[in-house]
Protein backbone atom coordinates (compact mmCIF):
# COMPACT_ATOMS: atom_id res chain seq x y z
CA UNK A 1 0.00 0.00 0.00
CA UNK A 2 2.67 2.43 -1.07
CA UNK A 3 0.42 4.68 -3.12
CA UNK A 4 -0.80 7.81 -1.40
CA UNK A 5 -4.38 7.16 -2.56
CA UNK A 6 -4.77 4.53 0.17
CA UNK A 7 -3.71 6.97 2.84
CA UNK A 8 -5.85 9.85 1.58
CA UNK A 9 -8.84 7.54 1.57
CA UNK A 10 -8.08 6.22 5.07
CA UNK A 11 -7.75 9.79 6.37
CA UNK A 12 -11.04 10.85 4.81
CA UNK A 13 -12.79 7.81 6.32
CA UNK A 14 -11.32 8.62 9.75
CA UNK A 15 -12.42 12.24 9.50
CA UNK A 16 -15.98 11.76 8.31
CA UNK A 17 -16.50 8.84 10.72
CA UNK A 18 -15.53 11.08 13.59
CA UNK A 19 -17.86 13.78 12.29
CA UNK A 20 -20.82 11.39 12.19
CA UNK A 21 -19.98 9.95 15.61
CA UNK A 22 -19.76 13.41 17.22
CA UNK A 23 -23.33 14.20 16.23
CA UNK A 24 -24.70 10.71 16.92
CA UNK A 25 -23.13 10.33 20.36
CA UNK A 26 -23.68 13.93 21.34
CA UNK A 27 -27.22 14.53 20.18
CA UNK A 28 -28.90 11.15 20.59
CA UNK A 29 -29.37 10.00 24.15
CA UNK A 30 -31.09 6.90 25.54
CA UNK A 31 -34.04 9.19 26.26
CA UNK A 32 -34.20 10.28 22.65
CA UNK A 33 -32.72 12.84 20.28
CA UNK A 34 -31.96 16.26 21.78
CA UNK A 35 -33.08 17.83 18.51
CA UNK A 36 -36.24 16.57 16.88
CA UNK A 37 -35.35 14.33 13.90
CA UNK A 38 -37.08 14.81 10.58
CA UNK A 39 -39.76 12.19 10.02
CA UNK A 40 -38.78 9.85 7.19
CA UNK A 41 -42.19 9.96 5.58
CA UNK A 42 -42.82 13.66 6.08
CA UNK A 43 -39.50 14.87 4.61
CA UNK A 44 -39.44 16.93 1.43
CA UNK A 45 -38.70 15.21 -1.87
CA UNK A 46 -34.97 16.01 -2.01
CA UNK A 47 -34.46 14.78 1.53
CA UNK A 48 -36.53 11.67 0.81
CA UNK A 49 -34.12 10.96 -2.00
CA UNK A 50 -31.11 11.28 0.32
CA UNK A 51 -32.85 9.07 2.90
CA UNK A 52 -33.41 6.44 0.21
CA UNK A 53 -29.72 6.49 -0.69
CA UNK A 54 -28.76 6.14 2.99
CA UNK A 55 -31.07 3.15 3.49
CA UNK A 56 -29.72 1.55 0.35
CA UNK A 57 -26.05 2.24 1.12
CA UNK A 58 -26.28 0.71 4.59
CA UNK A 59 -28.83 -1.98 3.74
CA UNK A 60 -30.99 -0.79 6.61
CA UNK A 61 -34.79 -0.52 6.57
CA UNK A 62 -34.63 2.78 8.48
CA UNK A 63 -32.43 5.85 8.24
CA UNK A 64 -30.18 6.12 11.33
CA UNK A 65 -31.55 8.86 13.58
CA UNK A 66 -28.40 10.96 13.32
CA UNK A 67 -29.05 11.55 9.62
CA UNK A 68 -32.65 12.49 10.36
CA UNK A 69 -31.42 15.06 12.86
CA UNK A 70 -28.97 16.42 10.29
CA UNK A 71 -31.89 16.63 7.85
CA UNK A 72 -33.10 19.67 9.78
CA UNK A 73 -30.86 21.41 7.25
CA UNK A 74 -31.49 19.47 4.03
CA UNK A 75 -28.67 21.16 2.09
CA UNK A 76 -26.20 20.39 4.86
CA UNK A 77 -27.36 16.75 5.04
CA UNK A 78 -27.16 16.32 1.27
CA UNK A 79 -23.59 17.66 1.14
CA UNK A 80 -22.45 15.72 4.20
CA UNK A 81 -23.98 12.53 2.85
CA UNK A 82 -22.34 13.01 -0.56
CA UNK A 83 -18.93 13.34 1.10
CA UNK A 84 -19.55 10.38 3.42
CA UNK A 85 -20.83 8.12 0.67
CA UNK A 86 -17.83 8.97 -1.50
CA UNK A 87 -15.40 8.37 1.38
CA UNK A 88 -16.87 4.92 2.08
CA UNK A 89 -17.35 3.77 -1.50
CA UNK A 90 -15.09 1.15 -3.06
CA UNK A 91 -12.08 2.87 -4.53
CA UNK A 92 -8.37 2.19 -3.91
CA UNK A 93 -9.52 0.76 -0.59
CA UNK A 94 -12.53 -1.56 -0.60
CA UNK A 95 -15.54 -0.70 1.51
CA UNK A 96 -14.87 -3.70 3.74
CA UNK A 97 -11.53 -2.17 4.81
CA UNK A 98 -13.09 1.26 5.18
CA UNK A 99 -15.71 -0.16 7.55
CA UNK A 100 -12.89 -1.76 9.54
CA UNK A 101 -11.08 1.59 9.72
CA UNK A 102 -14.27 3.33 10.84
CA UNK A 103 -14.82 0.64 13.46
CA UNK A 104 -11.26 1.14 14.75
CA UNK A 105 -11.71 4.92 14.84
CA UNK A 106 -15.02 4.52 16.71
CA UNK A 107 -13.55 2.04 19.20
CA UNK A 108 -10.56 4.30 19.84
CA UNK A 109 -12.72 7.38 20.37
CA UNK A 110 -15.18 5.43 22.56
CA UNK A 111 -18.06 6.17 20.24
CA UNK A 112 -20.93 3.88 21.23
CA UNK A 113 -22.82 4.79 18.06
CA UNK A 114 -19.87 4.32 15.71
CA UNK A 115 -18.69 1.08 17.29
CA UNK A 116 -22.12 -0.54 17.00
CA UNK A 117 -22.88 0.92 13.60
CA UNK A 118 -19.60 -0.01 11.89
CA UNK A 119 -19.47 -3.41 13.58
CA UNK A 120 -22.81 -4.14 11.92
CA UNK A 121 -21.48 -2.87 8.59
CA UNK A 122 -18.37 -5.06 8.87
CA UNK A 123 -20.54 -8.09 9.53
CA UNK A 124 -22.73 -7.14 6.60
CA UNK A 125 -19.60 -7.30 4.42
CA UNK A 126 -18.87 -10.83 5.66
CA UNK A 127 -16.29 -10.12 8.36
CA UNK A 128 -16.55 -12.84 11.02
CA UNK A 129 -16.01 -12.50 14.78
CA UNK A 130 -12.41 -13.62 14.19
CA UNK A 131 -11.90 -10.81 11.70
CA UNK A 132 -13.49 -8.31 14.07
CA UNK A 133 -11.14 -9.46 16.81
CA UNK A 134 -8.18 -8.92 14.47
CA UNK A 135 -9.18 -5.27 14.16
CA UNK A 136 -9.83 -5.05 17.92
CA UNK A 137 -6.36 -6.50 18.57
CA UNK A 138 -4.57 -4.00 16.30
CA UNK A 139 -6.65 -1.18 17.79
CA UNK A 140 -5.73 -2.22 21.31
CA UNK A 141 -2.04 -2.73 20.66
CA UNK A 142 -1.60 0.54 18.83
CA UNK A 143 -3.61 2.33 21.51
CA UNK A 144 -0.94 0.98 23.82
CA UNK A 145 2.01 1.91 21.57
CA UNK A 146 0.74 5.43 21.03
CA UNK A 147 0.41 6.09 24.77
CA UNK A 148 3.88 4.68 25.47
CA UNK A 149 5.34 6.79 22.66
CA UNK A 150 3.52 9.91 23.84
CA UNK A 151 4.44 9.41 27.48
CA UNK A 152 8.10 9.14 26.52
CA UNK A 153 7.69 11.84 23.85
CA UNK A 154 9.38 9.69 21.22
CA UNK A 155 10.15 11.36 17.93
CA UNK A 156 9.01 9.72 14.68
CA UNK A 157 11.89 7.65 13.30
CA UNK A 158 10.28 5.34 10.77
CA UNK A 159 8.79 7.68 8.21
CA UNK A 160 11.74 7.24 5.86
CA UNK A 161 11.37 3.48 5.47
CA UNK A 162 8.41 3.77 3.07
CA UNK A 163 8.95 4.96 -0.50
CA UNK A 164 7.35 8.30 -1.39
CA UNK A 165 4.61 8.33 -4.02
CA UNK A 166 5.79 10.71 -6.72
CA UNK A 167 2.64 10.48 -8.84
CA UNK A 168 0.52 13.58 -9.37
CA UNK A 169 -2.92 14.63 -8.23
CA UNK A 170 -5.76 12.45 -9.61
CA UNK A 171 -7.40 13.96 -12.66
CA UNK A 172 -4.47 16.22 -13.52
CA UNK B 1 12.75 15.60 23.13
CA UNK B 2 12.15 12.17 24.63
CA UNK B 3 11.77 12.10 28.40
CA UNK B 4 14.29 9.25 28.56
CA UNK B 5 17.60 8.67 26.79
CA UNK B 6 16.91 6.16 24.04
CA UNK B 7 19.79 3.74 24.35
CA UNK B 8 21.91 2.83 21.39
CA UNK B 9 21.36 -0.79 20.30
CA UNK B 10 24.97 -1.59 21.24
CA UNK B 11 24.19 -0.78 24.90
CA UNK B 12 21.76 -3.69 25.12
CA UNK B 13 22.82 -7.26 26.00
CA UNK B 14 23.68 -9.59 23.12
CA UNK B 15 20.44 -11.60 23.36
CA UNK B 16 18.39 -8.43 23.02
CA UNK B 17 20.47 -7.34 20.04
CA UNK B 18 19.40 -10.59 18.42
CA UNK B 19 15.79 -9.54 18.98
CA UNK B 20 16.56 -6.26 17.25
CA UNK B 21 17.66 -8.27 14.23
CA UNK B 22 14.19 -9.79 14.17
CA UNK B 23 12.61 -6.34 14.02
CA UNK B 24 14.54 -5.78 10.76
CA UNK B 25 12.83 -8.87 9.38
CA UNK B 26 9.43 -7.77 10.69
CA UNK B 27 9.71 -4.36 9.06
CA UNK B 28 11.69 -5.71 6.11
CA UNK B 29 14.09 -2.80 6.48
CA UNK B 30 17.76 -2.69 7.40
CA UNK B 31 17.77 -0.06 10.15
CA UNK B 32 21.08 1.49 11.21
CA UNK B 33 19.44 1.61 14.66
CA UNK B 34 16.30 -0.29 15.63
CA UNK B 35 13.20 1.95 15.89
CA UNK B 36 13.04 3.87 19.16
CA UNK B 37 9.93 1.94 20.14
CA UNK B 38 11.77 -1.39 19.76
CA UNK B 39 14.52 -0.11 22.01
CA UNK B 40 11.97 1.17 24.54
CA UNK B 41 10.17 -2.16 24.67
CA UNK B 42 13.49 -3.97 25.10
CA UNK B 43 14.14 -1.97 28.27
CA UNK B 44 11.98 -4.42 30.22
CA UNK B 45 11.47 -7.66 28.36
CA UNK B 46 9.01 -8.96 30.92
CA UNK B 47 6.68 -6.29 29.55
CA UNK B 48 8.08 -5.78 26.08
CA UNK B 49 8.28 -9.41 25.01
CA UNK B 50 4.64 -10.41 25.64
CA UNK B 51 3.49 -7.00 24.40
CA UNK B 52 5.43 -7.65 21.18
CA UNK B 53 4.01 -11.14 20.83
CA UNK B 54 0.48 -9.77 21.25
CA UNK B 55 1.21 -7.07 18.69
CA UNK B 56 2.61 -9.50 16.12
CA UNK B 57 -0.27 -11.87 16.78
CA UNK B 58 -2.76 -9.05 16.15
CA UNK B 59 -0.89 -7.84 13.06
CA UNK B 60 -0.42 -11.17 11.32
CA UNK B 61 -2.48 -11.76 8.17
CA UNK B 62 -5.92 -13.25 8.75
CA UNK B 63 -9.19 -12.02 7.36
CA UNK B 64 -7.37 -8.71 6.95
CA UNK B 65 -3.93 -8.48 5.35
CA UNK B 66 -0.95 -7.10 7.20
CA UNK B 67 -1.08 -3.98 5.03
CA UNK B 68 -4.74 -3.44 5.89
CA UNK B 69 -3.89 -3.83 9.56
CA UNK B 70 -1.07 -1.29 9.25
CA UNK B 71 -3.72 1.07 7.96
CA UNK B 72 -5.91 0.34 10.98
CA UNK B 73 -2.87 1.09 13.15
CA UNK B 74 -2.34 4.36 11.30
CA UNK B 75 -5.89 5.62 11.88
CA UNK B 76 -5.77 4.54 15.53
CA UNK B 77 -2.52 6.50 15.90
CA UNK B 78 -4.10 9.41 14.07
CA UNK B 79 -7.18 9.66 16.27
CA UNK B 80 -4.93 9.25 19.30
CA UNK B 81 -3.00 12.26 17.93
CA UNK B 82 0.25 10.34 18.17
CA UNK B 83 3.08 11.67 15.97
CA UNK B 84 5.27 8.64 16.51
Amino acid sequence: MAEDAYWYEAAFVAGITNALNVAADGLITPAGALIEPVDETAAKENTQSVFAEIRDFYGEPEVPVVFRVMARDPIYLASFWKALRHAFSDNALPRRVKDALAFAVSLTTRSAFGTTFHLAQMRRRGVTDAGVMEVVGVTQMFSSYTKIADTLQLQPDMGHIAPADSSGVPGQ
Amino acid sequence: MPTVRIRDASEYPKEIQQLFERSKEWFNFDFSQPPAMSRVMAWDLEFGAPHGVAMRRAAQPGEFSRAEKEMVAAVVSGVNACDY
